[in-house]
């Protein structure tokens, strides 16, 4: 089941959060990268349905989230969503949150619907946190606490925004190994190049609300390919540079000291960095889904 | 330790979810304590074709076990009808600590300057029906941290906003309520308040589906304030407090409520976000 966005686009008087975008998201992970203010949030809010787009229209598993109310009821009934910040009820448990939003996601049957919060919090390692009250959790655990919420019910359309803000190396890993499993279409927003590259079949990267790539990682990565760089010295007119553990400097982009410097492997990180530097094609973008 | 132990039949019942709350309460505490029990419940599972294996049973337990426990006033709600998913929305109601803090220091209020200025009738004919106004207000112009989660959810948002409504006036009216019986010069008006504040805050609620939350309720308290002021200053104020007065608004408040009822919007319900 797909989810499509027909030239939807967002502004808020005349600012444009948001140019007219048409994607098609299929299955598996998809990572949306963009620096701060790009639009990925504004993407996502529209995506579940929590904004409404200026222009343009959007389907969820078949459901026009900007269709009638019925449509958009369904569409959310397919719907997961983590935002990238959940202020909670500090007074209420942790099972007492995930059952509330069970409850607005339409989990009538009470016995089912307890045995599904405990499913997701066993799923997010909260199963023994079940009774604690969510004050007394830490940072960490109440980003997997918000992220079980988003779990409930197997959606079709997963949608993350910054979901591994707060984890520590540990939870990261057990939230890359939740969503590989999942068999539905995740979008996760984040600043975790790693992330990306570890958990992603397919790229997107957002800037000044314009989609400047779109394609797989690999496709990303032969952005930069040849263009990363080790030395002594720096690169002249690299993107960044800085020096590693190693004692070499390492240069993205530019022109490298002859001799003295040799390629190395790019990352995502890299990449992203030099397509961030490069001037925008009159926003073609790039990769095998543009 | 006593010599009950759970029979498979309770079991059973216990897991399909339809023993009633003492009965779960003693089942879930007798577990804890016997072992007896804990391998009784695994025997009874493995043999029962139902649930195919005890692994189901042992799910429906530590579902039940850590469910949330309500408090006591909401399990009387369950009891006598409340459908479990309202129940479970009122739980959640603990945000609204700000806006029953407003309902009560607005009850006080109205009735301090009711009983300070010349004219108490007009003062507190004029503020009382705003209290309820004011809670609903707060409760729904940024009191629910959950907004941003509630919206993408197909749970009516229209409902919800009742639902908050009503653990709103559910501590706005009787305080306010209490404030008219206690302060002596306030007795004779001491409810005839209520069916004005109905009024209001049903009006607010059917603006609530057009406007934020603060616009919404600006609009209807102004418009009680005119019509208010406007008696007062025709010597018709008595009109509020008479018969004629009381069925109409009785009249106005159940056309708001069917008006709400019919009311299909719900992406703006809340004011929610555009």
């Amino acid at each position: 089941m797909s989810t499509t966005l027909r030239d939807v686009s967002k502004s808020y008087g005349r600012t444009v959060a948001l140019h007219p975008t048409t994607l098609t998201l299929g299955t598996g992970v998809i990572g949306l990268l963009g620096p701060n203010g790009a639009g990925k949030t504004t993407m996502l809010r529209l995506l579940s349905s929590a904004l409404a787009p200026t222009t343009g229209s959007i389907r969820v598993a078949g459901h026009a989230v900007t269709g009638s109310h019925a449509e958009r009821t369904e569409a959310r009934r397919r719907i997961g969503y983590l935002p990238q910040e959940v202020v909670f009820p500090r007074g209420m448990t942790a099972a007492g949150f995930v059952d509330y939003v069970a409850v607005l996601k339409e989990w009538r049957d009470t016995p089912a619907r307890h045995r599904e919060v405990r499913r997701v919090l066993d799923l997010v390692g909260l199963g023994d946190r079940a009774t604690v009250r969510i004050r007394a959790l830490s940072g960490g655990q109440r980003r997997r606490l918000a992220i079980a919420q988003a779990l409930l019910g197997a959606p079709d359309l997963l949608i993350l925004d910054e979901p591994t803000t707060g984890l520590d190396p540990e939870q990261r890993a057990s939230l890359r190994g939740i969503l590989s499993a999942l068999t539905c279409t995740v979008l996760i927003s984040t600043h975790q190049t790693e992330d990306v590259s570890a958990l992603c079949d397919r790229v997107i990267v957002l800037d000044a609300g314009r989609t400047r790539f779109d394609g797989t990682v690999a496709e990303l990565l032969a952005v930069a390919a040849g263009r990363v760089h080790q030395g002594p010295a720096p690169s002249e007119g690299a993107v960044g540079t800085w020096k590693t553990g190693t004692g070499l400097v390492r240069s993205v982009g530019g022109t490298p000291e002859p001799g003295t410097s040799i390629a190395v492997d790019p990352t995502v990180e890299d990449a992203y960095l030099l397509l961030r530097a490069t001037p925008a094609r009159g926003g073609a973008d790039q990769g095998a889904h543009a | 330790m006593s010599g009950w132990h759970v029979d498979p039949a309770t079991w059973q019942a216990y897991a399909a979810g339809h023993l009633d709350m003492a009965a779960q309460a003693a089942v879930e505490t007798h577990v804890t304590t016997c072992p007896a029990c804990r391998d009784s419940a695994r025997r009874v599972a493995e043999d029962d074709p139902m649930t195919g294996g005890y692994e189901p049973v042992w799910e429906a337990v530590h579902a039940a076990i850590g469910a949330p426990r309500q408090p006591a006033h909401l399990r009387w709600l369950r009891r006598v009808g409340v459908p479990d998913d309202a129940v479970v929305v009122l739980a959640a109601a603990g945000d609204l600590r700000l806006p029953w803090a407003l309902a009560v220091g607005g009850a006080v209020l109205s009735a301090v300057v009711a009983a300070h200025v010349a004219r108490a009738e007009l003062a507190y004919l004029l503020l009382a029906p705003l209290v309820p106004l004011l809670a609903v207000a707060a409760a729904f112009e940024a009191t629910d941290p959950l907004r941003e989660l509630a919206a993408p959810t197909p749970f009516s948002k229209l409902r919800l906003a009742l639902l908050r409504t009503a653990a709103t006036l559910a501590v706005a009216v009787p305080a306010t309520a209490l404030v008219g019986v206690v302060v002596p010069v306030l007795h004779a008006l001491a409810c005839v308040w209520l069916l004005p504040a109905l009024c209001l805050s049903g009006a607010a609620l059917v603006l609530l589906t057009r406007l934020p939350a603060r616009w919404a309720c600006g609009v209807a308290g102004a418009g009680w304030a005119a019509v208010v002021l406007g008696l007062e200053s025709s010597g018709h104020l008595g009109a509020v407090t008479g018969g004629v007065g009381q069925t109409a608004f009785a009249l106005v408040a159940t056309a708001l409520g069917v008006v709400l009822v019919r009311a299909t919007t719900t992406l703006q319900a809340m004011g929610a976000t555009r």
